[in-house]
């Protein structure tokens, strides 16, 4: 499923007739290796799945492996938990591995009382309420040691309550707050093969694929929204990495370098919380500084991102289709 | 000669002093970046208002130097020369708070670290401002009646201020290196004012149907702009796309698309971003073309090509057996 509206379509086609077909690839369909629902039933050798297309069973294989906040067991898995889950090669039908109740606050703190955090994610999403429980204080605040107004803050967690419970921070906090962020120096070249890391955010904040079409999308949220004919606010900054200008609606491909997997993804949202930071991926080594894009959950899965490390070093080509 | 030199040197100073300032004001006023200079020792929320402070205060200083004279003249002089003073003072503080810190004299353009050229051209400044005290014309007086020593004196001072200023290199560099076109950001304005004076805009401007764009958006180097129109009866959309830079002349493309169909009905501008081929170059005239020819001529390299080319199997007298044919002809017409 994707939320690509006819707007975004025309613009493709539009862009296609005059810079040429090579300007905007044909978008890559979504994965049907990944599934995304409500939990029904979850027993020790399947788990039952309400999703929009119906209820879907998976089979678990004895590497199967679950996420619930860390590392957990099948039975661990409560009815009504949004669950994400990534099927094996074989098939849809045995599950691979499931995230239940995933979350992610990236943002900057506008708010701290004792625990707990009110974190602004920018481009007019809602505030989001952040705990940071004790048992995982230790962890937060060795990456995260500023936890005061006008700081970022990014953090994986689990839905509880209507706020994000933190399990272990997705980044190293900048040491200055986000107003005083050093500018970039302008670029002197432009490639339009770009390295950097892709993040993962959750379009539709928790809820279910039956209460919002979103939570199933494919696509991505692109840092450098061109702010003309943008709906909606995007208080994005100028990014650490020379991204060209793009509107929702444009194609660009996108490779994770740990897997080697490759999608060519629609642009269907504005990431200004990743324009803020400049910060590395220590996933699998990588040397790209600067977040290219922030992939919606389920694509983010079915390039072989793992939810609870938040980030897969990337390589995002935009083809200009300039000859 | 050396009085009036002096005279013409303090006379210079107050419309100086006032473009200065000016200049330094609309930079503060109108950058985005306020976390220089004074900044630094102040807490954040009040970057802004500390910027916009100065500015303001900046430009009336200009104001009071160009026209105000008699007592209140001194007294605009005489502020101007507090502050420059008093920004010496701030700035060797901001330099021990944060080396990395620009003065932020001239907003954006005065990123640079603080070094000793600032310091020394405020200084002068204060001294310049200090010594324009018990001058009889107000700014605009001397700006009326410039004489050819007022000139000189201005340039010698001009040179001098320019060797003081790190802002030049910065300023330089950013006329020099522009972004590349990719990650430009453009307004609306000036991407509607190329649009409007090209070629393809004047050609299918009769089509339109309105004069806003439906939908506008961003790929790379170009902008695009969709607006709603109709073509011998047929609703169509009219595409246009505007490159951000390049030249203006292949900047403007445009394709008509019926809306119905989707198909593209008509497209126009040029294809490539790059400039067209120039026509072929024309032929040099005969005689030109000779002595040309002449220049080239190598009499050596000739001779010795002459020379392989006799001695060459194929152009011996024995190779060809002409006497035979000559006789077989002969032959051949008698016998018949």
């Amino acid at each position: 499923m994707s939320v690509i509206t006819d707007k975004h379509r025309s613009r493709a086609r539009f862009t296609a007739a005059l810079l040429g077909p090579a300007a905007v690839p044909e978008p890559t369909p979504p994965s049907t290796r990944v599934a995304r629902g409500v939990v029904v039933d979850a027993t020790s050798d399947m788990l039952c799945l309400a999703t929009p297309a119906g209820e879907e069973r998976f089979l678990y294989e004895r590497v199967t492996s679950f996420w619930r906040g860390g590392e957990a067991q099948a039975s661990e898995l409560r009815p009504g938990d949004d669950a994400v889950v990534l099927c094996s090669h074989d098939g849809r039908l045995v599950a691979e591995r499931v995230w239940a109740q995933a979350a992610r606050a990236t943002g900057v703190i506008t708010a701290r009382h004792d625990d707990t955090l009110e974190i602004d994610p920018g481009h007019g999403r809602p505030r989001l309420t952040v705990v940071i429980p004790y048992r995982t204080s230790g962890r937060i605040t060795v990456r995260h040691p500023r936890l005061e107004p006008g700081y970022l803050f990014d953090a994986v967690g689990v839905w509880r309550e209507g706020a994000v419970w933190t399990v272990r921070p997705a980044t190293t906090q900048p040491p200055y707050p986000l107003a005083a962020t050093p500018r970039r120096p302008p670029a002197q070249r432009y490639s339009g093969t770009l390295n950097g890391i892709a993040t993962w955010y959750d379009p539709a904040w928790g809820r279910a694929p039956h209460l919002d079409p979103r939570a199933q999308a494919t696509g991505l949220a692109y840092p450098a929204i061109d702010r003309a004919g943008h709906t909606g606010e995007c208080d994005r900054r100028t990014s650490c990495v020379p991204l060209p200008l793009l509107s929702t609606g444009a194609v660009v491909s996108l490779r994770n370098d740990c897997t080697r997997a490759s999608a060519a993804l629609p642009v269907i949202d504005c990431a200004a919380a990743d324009s803020w930071p400049c910060d590395l991926c220590p996933a699998c080594g990588g040397q790209g500084a600067g977040r290219l894009a922030s992939l919606t959950m389920t694509s983010f899965v079915a390039l072989g991102g793992r939810l609870e490390d938040g980030c897969f070093n990337a390589t995002v080509t935009v083809h200009n289709g300039e000859v | 000669m050396a009085s009036e030199i002096w005279e013409a040197l303090r006379e210079v100073q107050l419309p100086l002093l006032a473009v200065l300032l000016l200049f330094g004001a609309f930079a503060k006023l109108g950058s985005r970046d306020a976390s220089s200079g004074l900044s630094v020792l102040l807490p954040a929320r009040l970057h802004r208002p500390a910027a916009r402070g100065t500015g303001v205060l900046e430009a009336a200083l200009a104001a009071g130097l160009v026209l105000l004279s008699g007592v209140p003249g001194e007294a605009a002089r005489l502020l101007t020369a507090l502050v420059f003073a008093a920004s010496v003072a701030v700035l060797l503080l901001v330099r021990r708070r944060d080396p990395e810190a620009g003065c932020g004299c001239f907003g954006g353009l005065s990123r640079a670290p603080i070094g000793w050229r600032t310091l020394v051209r405020a200084g002068l400044l204060s001294a310049a401002a200090l010594a324009t005290l018990g001058l009889e014309p107000a700014g605009w007086q001397v700006l009326a009646g410039p004489g050819p020593v007022h000139a000189a004196v201005l340039a010698a001072e001009l040179l001098v201020l320019a060797l003081l200023s790190p802002e030049l290199r910065e300023a330089a560099a950013r006329l020099r290196h522009r972004e590349p076109c990719e990650l430009r950001e453009v307004s609306e304005r000036s991407v509607a004012r190329r649009l409007r004076a090209s070629d393809v805009w004047r050609t299918n401007s009769p089509l339109l149907l309105g004069t806003e764009p439906l939908d506008v958006w961003r790929h790379g180097c170009h902008r695009f702009l969709r607006y709603d129109g109709m073509r011998h009866g047929t609703r169509v959309d009219v595409v246009f796309s505007v490159r951000v830079g390049g030249p203006r002349r292949t900047a403007v493309r445009a394709a008509v698309v019926a809306r119905d169909s989707g198909a593209s009905v008509a497209s126009f501008g040029t294809v490539s971003a790059r400039a067209l081929q120039g026509p072929p170059r024309r032929l040099p005239a005969p005689r030109r073309a000779a002595l040309l020819d002449d220049r080239r001529r190598d009499e050596a390299r000739e001779a010795a090509t002459l020379g392989e080319a006799r001695e060459h199997p194929s152009a011996r007298s024995d190779a060809w057996p002409s006497e035979d044919l000559e006789a077989e002809a002969t032959g051949g017409r008698g016998g018949a």
